[in-house]
């Protein structure tokens, strides 16, 4: 590579963070603006600077800045664990929603719930539910030969509708107390986030994590023999790469349910703009998701105010077309 | 904050979901005592007041209807979507739906006191008004005693106890009077239906189940374990129940009733014990549950009456 190329691609990527970076910081700001309540703007900024009244000192502090967070880190969870996927798959179709990852850590959550153990075990139980989808999925598809893409997503759409199944059992043999708050957190709902913690350091951790891996992950999205021919230990990078997907699917979807869609359309149109080098791509995706997360549910919540959207209702509106579209594409 | 009225929607969801989740009976148990008001809420926990709630947040319609019935409506200061008992209620500001709140707007309303439905009102977003210093009552009437239970406790907390006391008392004497009146009837075996797509009906251990003893019908799933079973056709048909009773999908709707009579080898069909009863009358906890038993009763003394075969 030479230096004007390699400068090129760093103003190239400073440009792409800022610019998201700075997307990220108004996509935040206008969540904390807006809710079912009118607070006037001046309020609202008041409360930064330690003042304000009483009641928006309640609602930015303890309702919104919370879940703007947690929306924040969970959209950027999903679309990481979208290009680790597409990476590994080399597919643009892949997504933890559509291929059942997300599926099976809800079941896994959902099992923990209903068998009243702590709120620790969901965390673990979803992350061993995702694990066992992607297992399935994954080693089903690959078969003996190299994955293809419809014989992926075939797959993937029959372990999400038996995932489906299985909660719709669950929540038949099961009607517990918890009942309507799961329906809702089922669908994607960030009225039941708990926390932002915990998406907020997995976030960090897994595009730290990532970053390293980036020059391998370039080499293994051009396939896996010509990765093997350049040195890359393939085997070994896939199943990290798996672990990874399935871990950052699992901690999304016990935050905030199963939302789709997020980790298909973020890496896509990302490509399209900065292209496919991952070392740039993980990054812009966990900020770019999370704008998108946050935006959606920021319009979950007021667009018919005061009554509450689930924000998968949103991601699905805007998923569903992109992903047909992907599809429509790829017939040649 | 913008108060919109309850949106039009399709009852039936709604209604659904009630039906779903209205199910866990826990007990009432003893109210604590103490300086200030102190209540024992259906959960076992003491809910404590200083001084008599203003500003109440109602979060399920049939816990709106409990709290005019005290004497309490006009100290509600928001409630959920289909709040439409007594008409006062309709004006009420809304916060969202019974499994959907809008916290924000909950909040805004600055209410002093929060009656939750234990096992309607989302659990997370309870835990956090509970975190934020909101004094919480989580109400689950299982059976006559605990809407009486709820009346009294209610009245205290909203500062009316006498009326709550009163009401209570009117509410029992009205549920003893019709016991004394059909409760050494002949059985007479009912399927009630809660819902048509699937069918759902209640088992022995439900409110309505317990409203059917006391008519003394013999509820054919009352045997079941589930609260609220979803028996299938075939089985309603070889249960062949003398009375068929139903709330429909609205108020005045008896589209469901009318799809019975399709089947007119079950007794019920032939003896035309199809009987229609106002789902927010036997349906909701509320003090309104003794007009819909008494037309329960009364429903079933006629199909009695009609076991002598048609008059000619």
């Amino acid at each position: 590579m030479s230096t004007t190329e390699g400068a090129a691609t760093l103003a190239r990527t400073g440009w792409t963070l800022g610019v998201l970076g700075a997307g990220a910081v108004a996509s935040v700001l206008s969540s904390v603006m807006l809710g079912s309540v009118n607070l006037p703007a001046r309020d609202v900024a008041s409360v930064f600077f330690g003042e304000g009244s009483a009641l928006a000192r309640l609602l930015v502090l303890e309702l919104r800045l919370p879940r703007t967070l947690a929306a924040f880190a969970t959209g950027g969870l999903l679309a990481v664990a979208g290009a680790l996927m597409q990476v590994l798959l080399r597919n643009p179709l892949a997504d933890p929603y559509v291929l059942g990852i997300s599926g099976g850590a809800a079941v896994g959550a959902l099992l923990t719930m209903i068998s009243g153990l702590g709120l620790a075990w969901i965390s673990g139980s979803a992350f061993a539910g995702a694990l066992l989808s992607t297992l399935i999925v994954f080693g089903l598809a690959h078969g003996t030969g190299s994955w293809t893409p419809t014989r992926l997503l075939l797959t993937g759409v029959v372990v999400a509708a038996g995932w489906g199944a299985v909660i719709t059992f669950l929540l038949a043999v099961r009607p517990s107390p918890e009942l309507p708050g799961m329906l809702y957190w089922l669908m994607g709902d960030l009225a039941h986030a708990r926390g932002n913690v915990l998406p907020w350091l997995t976030l960090i951790v897994i595009v730290g994590l990532a970053l390293p891996l980036g020059r391998s992950l370039n080499v293994l999205a051009r396939g896996p023999l010509q990765a093997a021919v350049l040195g890359v230990s393939v085997r070994r990078l896939e199943w990290t790469v798996y672990l990874l997907a399935a871990l950052v699917t699992a901690v999304a979807v016990t935050t905030a349910g199963t939302i789709g869609f997020v980790g298909l359309i973020i890496p896509h149109m990302l490509r399209l703009v900065i292209g496919n080098d991952q070392r740039l791509l993980l990054p812009a995706s966990a900020l770019a998701g999370g704008i998108l997360l946050t935006l959606a549910d920021t319009l979950a919540r007021t667009v018919i105010a005061p009554e509450q959207l689930p924000v998968g209702v949103i991601t699905a509106m805007l998923g569903v077309p992109v992903f047909l579209y992907l599809l429509y594409r790829s017939r040649t | 904050m913008p108060a919109s009225p309850a949106r039009s929607r399709p009852p039936r969801l709604w209604w659904l979901a009630v039906l779903v989740f209205a199910l866990v009976l826990p007990q009432a148990a003893p109210a604590a005592g103490g300086g200030n008001i102190s209540v024992s809420d259906d959960r076992g926990r003491s809910v404590e007041l200083s001084e008599p709630a203003q500003r109440i947040v109602s979060l399920a319609p049939h816990l709106t209807e409990l709290l005019f019935a005290v004497g309490a409506g006009d100290r509600i200061v928001a409630t959920v979507a289909h709040a439409d008992y007594p008409d006062a209620a309709r004006s009420i500001p809304r916060v969202g739906t019974a499994a959907q709140l809008d916290l924000e707007g909950l909040l805004a309303a600055s209410p002093d006191l929060v009656i939750a439905w234990g096992s309607g009102s989302p659990g997370t977003a309870l835990e956090r008004l509970e975190k934020l210093g909101i004094t919480v009552y989580y109400s689950e009437p299982g059976d006559f005693a605990g809407i009486a239970a709820d009346l009294r406790r209610l009245g205290r907390l909203a500062g009316q106890p006498e009326r709550g006391v009163r009401e209570a008392r009117a509410f029992l004497n009205a549920v003893a009077t019709l016991r004394e009146e059909f409760g050494e009837r002949p059985e007479v075996s009912v399927f009630y239906q809660v819902w048509d797509q699937p069918l759902m009906t209640v088992n022995d251990g439900h409110l309505i189940g317990e409203a059917i003893r006391l008519c003394r019908g013999q509820n054919v799933f009352g045997h079941l374990d589930s609260l609220v079973p979803r028996p299938g056709l075939e089985t309603v048909i070889a249960a062949d129940p003398e009375a068929i009773v139903s709330g429909g999908p609205g108020e005045d709707r008896e589209d469901w009733l009318e799809a019975w009579r399709d089947w007119n080898q079950l007794t019920a069909v032939q003896r035309d014990n199809l009987f229609f009863i106002p789902p927010s009358l036997l349906q909701r906890h509320t003090p309104r549950l003794a007009d819909g038993t008494r037309m329960l009763c009364e429903a079933l003394e006629l199909a009695r009456e009609r076991r002598a075969g048609p008059r000619r």
